[in-house]
């Protein structure tokens, strides 16, 4: 497999099958490693975060200090949720999961800047970001209604909206990001390397805050994500992440 | 079994790149006394060769100011171990406990609670963070364990851990590297007072770059050996006998 070995979605030529495009060997494998290191980072964020079930900010934050967010507020004791929370397995996944999402983002993130993947499909056009288009790719989205066309009129199977495009870009380059340094703030070891990581989020315990904050954000955007593949045709969209197409 | 001796070879060999730029490190600088088999060894090895090559200058962990400090300093798990020897020492103040120094020094010796006292002193306002999510800042004072260690006329050249035992019966080791740094004190004061007994009197090792369940309380002796097998389940410490991670700097 070369970068120029070009996957169905990309090529303009009338013997692609548009119906059914599919997402280049990169994008597919990447996509796949990424939500299963994903799923273990949240599993066992869930559990780290349970074990502990308070949330502070600033630099300090203990059991008996002025909490900004107790779970015990919300239902759950503190006895009741340490009972549920297993740190051990928590922080041996956490940390393991993180390498291979990091490690997988990188080679992701590489071989798509190599590839021009984010320049040429998720970079959106002068001509997208116009009022009229966003308008329009709002309005089918509160309807739930996935634009089947892209602007030369190709079925967009493997192809992205203005607006998705732009959630995209943002997730990989800001969020992610943003959720990988509150990771490390936590960190007596990075932080050491790295005061300014304290100084940026304002304190260890604020990192940890933003870090769960960040966490609930993905959880919504992961929902809103499957919703506007179901409303864009689920089978269409998910075959194009695995399938090697019709071809 | 040739398969995990390869596979810990090549794990090995990950770091080794960065050890050669630096001086006075080895194996042990970048890799746990025994890696974990699968990915989860894999990650501890890039965990702690990445910490140690952003660490390769020693450089010291963040120190707040006074009115940063908790006061009282909060407790945690053990705060005052029924050990029937720890009872007697406590309620003799320490002053007829001694600290022993043994194992790869030049010579194998006691200290006094006193005696530490009078050795120059460091005192650091520093973040205690829990690997659970806590984290408290308190004023520490101590003495840094390397200069224990060259009261006993410092260690041989075959030394490779630095173990500390405990009255509650916990252990740990501790790589070179980490006790060279200048903020691995021995700690007998918090917040400008006696360290006390729920924070780990007579003495609590400060570790400032790994989390809390490295920062020993209650130790009870220091002996420097060359391998951490054979020592507890050989993993190199209690924390990762029980599957925790061994080095602790996330």
């Amino acid at each position: 497999m070369g970068v120029d070995s070009p996957s169905i979605s990309e090529s303009r030529g009338p013997a692609a099958d548009v119906s059914n495009p599919v997402h280049s060997y990169n994008v597919r494998i990447c996509h796949w490693i990424n939500l299963i290191s994903c799923v273990y980072l949240l599993w066992s964020g869930v559990h780290i975060f349970l074990d502990f079930p308070e949330l502070y900010w600033g630099h300090t934050g203990y059991r008996g200090y002025p909490a900004a967010f107790r779970l015990a507020d919300w239902g759950l004791s503190w006895e009741d949720a340490g009972a549920i929370g297993d740190r051990r397995w928590g922080r041996n996944y956490h940390f393991t999961a993180a390498w291979v999402f990091l490690i997988n983002g990188l080679v992701y993130v590489g071989w798509n800047l190599y590839s021009k993947h984010f320049r040429n499909r998720m970079v959106p056009g002068r001509d997208e970001w116009t009022v009229a288009n966003v308008r329009a790719e709002l309005r089918d989205s509160v309807r739930w209604r996935s634009r089947r066309h892209t602007h030369d009129g190709a079925a967009a199977g493997a192809s992205y909206g203005t607006l998705q495009k732009t959630s995209y870009l943002i997730l990989i380059f800001v969020y992610v990001p943003l959720m990988i340094l509150t990771g490390i703030a936590q960190s007596p070891g990075f932080t050491a390397a790295m005061p300014m990581l304290l100084d940026l989020f304002g304190g260890r315990q604020s990192a940890r805050t933003l870090h769960t904050i960040g966490t609930v954000a993905l959880v919504l955007f992961v929902v809103i994500h499957v919703l506007e593949i179901a409303a864009a045709g689920f089978l269409v969209k998910v075959r194009s992440m695995i399938a090697p197409g019709s071809e | 079994m040739s398969n995990r001796i390869s596979r810990r070879t090549l794990l090995a060999s990950l770091p080794t790149l960065g050890g050669l730029l630096l001086t006075g490190c080895t194996r042990e600088t970048f890799v746990p006394p025994r890696v974990r088999g699968g990915l989860i060894g894999a990650a501890d090895v890039l965990t702690m060769s990445t910490n140690r090559l952003l660490l390769s200058r020693q450089q010291l962990a963040r120190e707040y100011s006074r009115s940063d400090v908790a006061d009282p300093f909060p407790t945690w798990n053990q705060t005052n171990p029924r050990n029937a020897e720890y009872q007697r020492h406590a309620s003799e103040g320490f002053t007829n406990w001694r600290l022993p120094i043994s194992g790869l020094v030049a010579r194998s010796r006691e200290l006094s609670l006193a005696e530490i006292r009078r050795l120059p002193a460091r005192t650091q306002i520093t973040a205690h963070v829990c690997e659970q999510g806590w984290s408290a800042i308190g004023e520490w004072t101590g003495v840094p364990l390397q200069r224990v260690l060259d009261e006993a006329g410092g260690v041989t050249p075959a030394a490779r851990y630095v173990v500390i035992d405990t009255f509650d019966g916990w252990y740990e080791g501790y790589d070179l590297f980490e006790v060279a740094h200048d903020q691995t004190i021995l700690a007998y004061g918090l917040n400008g007072r006696d360290l006390p007994r729920g924070n780990g009197a007579p003495l609590r090792l400060r570790v400032e770059r790994q989390c809390g369940y490295k920062q020993l309380k209650f130790v009870k002796s220091i002996r420097v050996v060359d391998s951490m097998a054979g020592i507890g389940r050989g993993t190199g410490g209690i924390n990762s006998d029980f599957g925790f991670h061994w080095f602790a700097g996330v």
